[in-house]
């Protein structure tokens, strides 16, 4: 047992010895390791970049989405921007009330009327 | 860019700095962990060359990793630690599949291990114990390594080893009667049973 205690103690020297000694990387190596590092750097988080492609129509539906438009809404404000003219000639076809009623047949217009 | 000096900010605060383009704060974490690493490997491996490709690999693996890192959940050394163990010990069992473990590799002990060791340099001393290593089974010989070189609590190494801790004092108590063995000239006590 008193070996054993012995070789223990023993053993403890070679480990400190270890401890005290550990293998160093060469400086080449770490300069190698730091380039490693440079190399696989993530890009640094920036603002928000703007879409560099995509269509007209997807930058306008954007636009409607934001003031809260619907899709049906946004496709109609586009038509009259784009051709007035047609928006015009489908107003000549009537009075604004008579197109109502066409739609609702059953509703009192009367309140709407000055 | 503002940042805490580097010997005292924690390793996850340097990672999280590199992963948001600190290219300092990952020489920082590189000249903390590099070092560390290639003297665990070295030691386990026994050889500088297969060291460096270990270390290599294993700081690649943790810039990939490191914009997807969550503070908190492990320590970066651990982990680093986790990866390079498992690193040497796929290069490890590579070798032994190839037969290059070889115990008679082993300087001839002396009878007195106690005298012996005592009448060496400290040089010797850290040569003498690498060779007996060299001899272990690959877990004991990490064990070993990480417990009684390192330094590491027996907590962290069953972490990094993916083991309980009764394993890692087995191991470790199995490592240093193979090592005393080796070194008194009792190779014939050794098992060589792998774990």
């Amino acid at each position: 047992m008193d070996s054993d205690k012995t070789d223990d103690a023993a053993l403890e020297a070679l480990f400190s010895a270890g401890a005290a000694n550990p293998a160093k990387p060469a400086d080449e190596f770490l300069a190698r390791l730091a380039a490693d590092a440079d190399a696989a750097l993530p890009e640094p988080p920036g603002p928000a970049r703007k879409p560099s492609g995509g269509s007209l129509l997807g930058g306008l539906s954007g636009l409607f989405a934001a003031s809260g438009l619907s899709g049906a809404a946004a496709l109609g404000v586009w038509i009259g921007f784009v051709m007035p003219d047609l928006v015009t000639d489908v107003s000549l076809l009537g009075e604004e009330t008579a197109g109502i009623s066409a739609f609702l047949p059953d509703a009192d217009l009367s309140v709407f009327s000055e | 860019m503002d940042r805490t000096p580097a010997s005292d900010a924690p390793d996850a605060a340097l990672l999280v700095a590199y992963a948001n383009g600190d290219s300092a704060a990952g020489r920082d974490l590189l000249s903390r962990l590099a070092p560390r690493l290639f003297g665990y490997a070295a030691r386990v491996l026994g050889d500088h060359a297969e060291a460096e490709d270990v270390v290599q690999e294993t700081m690649l693996r943790l810039w990939r990793i490191a914009p997807e890192w969550r503070q908190g959940e492990a320590q970066v050394s651990t982990w680093v630690y986790r990866v390079a163990v498992n690193l040497c010990t796929d290069r490890l069992r590579r070798r032994r599949t190839r037969g290059q473990v070889d115990i008679d590799a082993v300087a001839e002990p002396a009878s007195d291990m106690a005298s012996a060791v005592e009448a060496m340099t400290e040089k010797d001393r850290a040569d003498a114990l690498q060779a007996a290593l060299d001899t272990l089974p690959e877990r004991q010989r990490q064990a070993v390594v990480l417990r009684h070189i390192e330094g590491l609590a027996n907590a962290e190494i069953a972490e990094i080893m993916d083991i309980g801790i009764e394993a890692v004092e087995s191991l470790t108590a199995r490592g240093k009667r193979a090592l005393k063995a080796v070194l008194s000239g009792r190779k014939e006590e050794l098992g060589y049973e792998n774990g």
